[in-house]
């Protein structure tokens, strides 16, 4: 733009600024600091923080950033070309134990052991896909927008399905995992998760787990195509660094190895969630999810409704913790999902319908989250303080997929939002 | 290229070890916090590095600053985290008070905190002669 810019931001992102300023190719941007957070502070506290000093720099805040704006540039300020990261050598050479030491302290692990990558491992593992190691499979980022994305081999991805203990026959779902770009260590700073439901073949070819404990510790494809995911998010786009890539506040245990779920079809009544997405009952696709969290699991038992269970009633009153900004998933064990056929929902699109409906909040209580940041309030869209609206405006923001074993009625619900569905077969 | 490419890459965010990282080496002085030993009779292995290609980094040069602030306009932007409208405000206020000279302009930037909004951009541009920007919560 040409304009001199004095950027200001709270000491808990110093990291983060410094960092993305650096990846943007102004790594010596003159950025001011304030305490943290400035969120939910008194107009007074605000102005305090203005009075008083940088907390980093450790001088007067306000005269920085007049100083920041007036004061000349250094040569190096003005620097122009080009830098390349580095990322180290290719290979590493060491005893077992001290490579595990390795990949650990240089942030290349999820912090648990891995499967040591040696290139007899990975030509193996190569061996899972008939595309080349050398061909370019997609670029990631921890977060789209704020940090350039890194692009990412066929051996590559190999290496990262090696470590998390991955077999062969895994790999091509995790090929089409890498292909979307999607980061299972999204760098928000609000702990966010990610899922996966794998529909088609493939998911009794792998013998992976839909039936009982599906989303449990007990399955290996379950499990380490997960765990690949989480791998692959830390290495291939620079992502999983606390304090500069990854920001979530608490963290979240879901992202040792994210939602693998592989639907269980046989015992849907309905049609499978890729067959939804207009793929065919015999292709092997995976679909993704992205959002806050997933709640336990919540039971037929104690409806106090006989002889069927209002199901569906539980399921809208399972969603009243929840914030609109992500959808609503259901992960409906068979038994629930066959039990809302008997309360005469026929179709998906029967049940969703019906949760739109009554899946509703008053718009006193949930003013500030729905239109903050809007231009028009709700009294520009008709609404009063005690109009009662659905809580997500489009039926697409429910989701519904059938896993489980069938030993109890239980649903569980994810406050997460659909993305995509890609084709495993094309990885093969 | 005569920028100190320590500072830089160490920006970057790249750990000392990859920094050092030239070696094809991991080398047996791994910490040995779990007891692990570096014997030479052990076997050792090579690994291939898990790590993707990130992209080039361009050096952009920042922009000539101003002699001083009276006299001219300065834009705050929020890029619209909760709170940054108001502490946008109280800088304002600060600039009423004691450079009563600036006259500041407030604006929230269209899009997500790091988006592009070029209309907001040709704005200041045209209106301002610098920026105040208030990124985060």
């Amino acid at each position: 733009m040409g304009i001199p810019a004095a950027p200001i931001v709270t000491i808990a992102f110093k990291d983060l600024a410094q960092t993305n300023c650096a990846k943007r190719g102004m790594p010596l941007q003159r950025i001011s600091y304030t305490p943290h957070p400035v969120w939910g502070k008194t107009d007074e506290q605000m102005y305090a923080y203005l009075d008083g000093n940088d907390p980093v720099h450790n001088i007067p805040l306000m005269k920085e950033i007049v100083d920041s704006l007036t004061r000349p540039l250094t040569a190096d300020e003005s620097k122009t070309g080009t830098v390349t990261p580095p990322v180290g050598a290719p290979s590493f050479t060491d005893t077992a134990d001290n490579l595990q030491q390795y990949f650990l302290d240089n942030g290349m692990t999820d912090t648990m052991p891995i499967i040591i990558p040696t290139q007899e491992k990975v030509d193996a593992m190569l061996k899972g896909t008939s595309h080349k190691p050398d061909e370019v499979v997609g670029k990631m980022t921890p977060a789209q927008g704020a940090f350039p994305a890194w692009s990412f081999t066929v051996q590559q991805c190999a290496v990262n399905a090696v470590m998390a203990g991955a077999t062969p026959d895994y790999f091509p779902t995790i090929l089409a995992i890498a292909s979307t770009g999607i980061s299972a260590l999204f760098s928000s700073t609000n702990s966010l998760v990610s899922a996966a439901v794998i529909n088609g073949p493939i998911r009794d070819k792998l013998a992976m787990n839909y039936g009982i404990g599906a989303m449990g510790p007990f399955n290996q494809p379950n499990a380490t195509i997960g765990r690949a995911w989480t791998l692959m998010s830390r290495n291939l786009d620079g992502g999983g660094i606390c304090g500069e890539t990854y920001m979530g506040s608490q963290g979240n245990v879901i992202n040792y190895s994210n939602l693998i779920i592989p639907e269980n079809e046989k015992d849907s009544p309905w049609p499978p969630f890729h067959v939804q997405k207009g793929f065919k009952p015999e292709e092997n696709v995976i679909s993704f999810f992205f959002g806050f969290c997933i709640t336990q699991g919540q039971g037929g038992k104690g409806l106090g409704v006989k002889p069927v269970p209002l199901y569906n009633v539980a399921m809208s009153a399972n969603c009243s913790p929840f914030a609109s900004l992500f959808g609503a998933l259901f992960l409906l064990d068979p038994l629930v999902a066959n039990g809302l056929g008997d309360l005469g929902f026929k179709t998906k699109d029967s049940v969703v319908d019906w949760l739109q409906k009554n899946t509703t909040v008053v718009v006193k209580d949930v003013k500030s989250m729905l239109f903050s940041g809007l231009p028009r309030g709700p009294e520009a869209a008709g609404l009063t303080d005690d109009s009662v609206i659905p809580k997500w405006q489009k039926s697409d923001a429910f989701n519904l997929v059938v896993v489980g074993g069938q030993t109890n009625p239980y649903h569980q619900l994810a406050n997460m939002s659909y993305r995509v569905s890609v084709s495993i077969d094309k990885w093969i | 290229m005569g920028m100190n490419r320590r500072k830089l890459l160490s920006l970057i965010g790249m750990s000392p070890a990859i920094l050092a990282g030239a070696t094809a080496e991991a080398q047996s002085k791994a910490k040995n916090k779990n007891g692990r030993s570096g014997s030479a009779a052990e076997v050792k292995l090579t690994a291939l590095n898990p790590r993707g290609i990130p992209p080039p980094i361009t050096l952009i040069p920042m922009a000539p600053r101003l002699a001083t602030l009276d006299g001219k306009t300065v834009y705050l932007v929020s890029d619209g985290f909760p709170g940054a409208d108001h502490f946008l405000d109280q800088i304002a206020n600060w600039f009423k008070k004691n450079m009563p000279n600036v006259t500041t302009v407030y604006r929230l930037k269209a899009g997500g905190f790091a988006d592009d909004d070029p209309k907001l951009n040709a704005e200041i541009k045209e209106k301002g002669q610098a920026v105040i920007m208030a990124i985060g919560h």
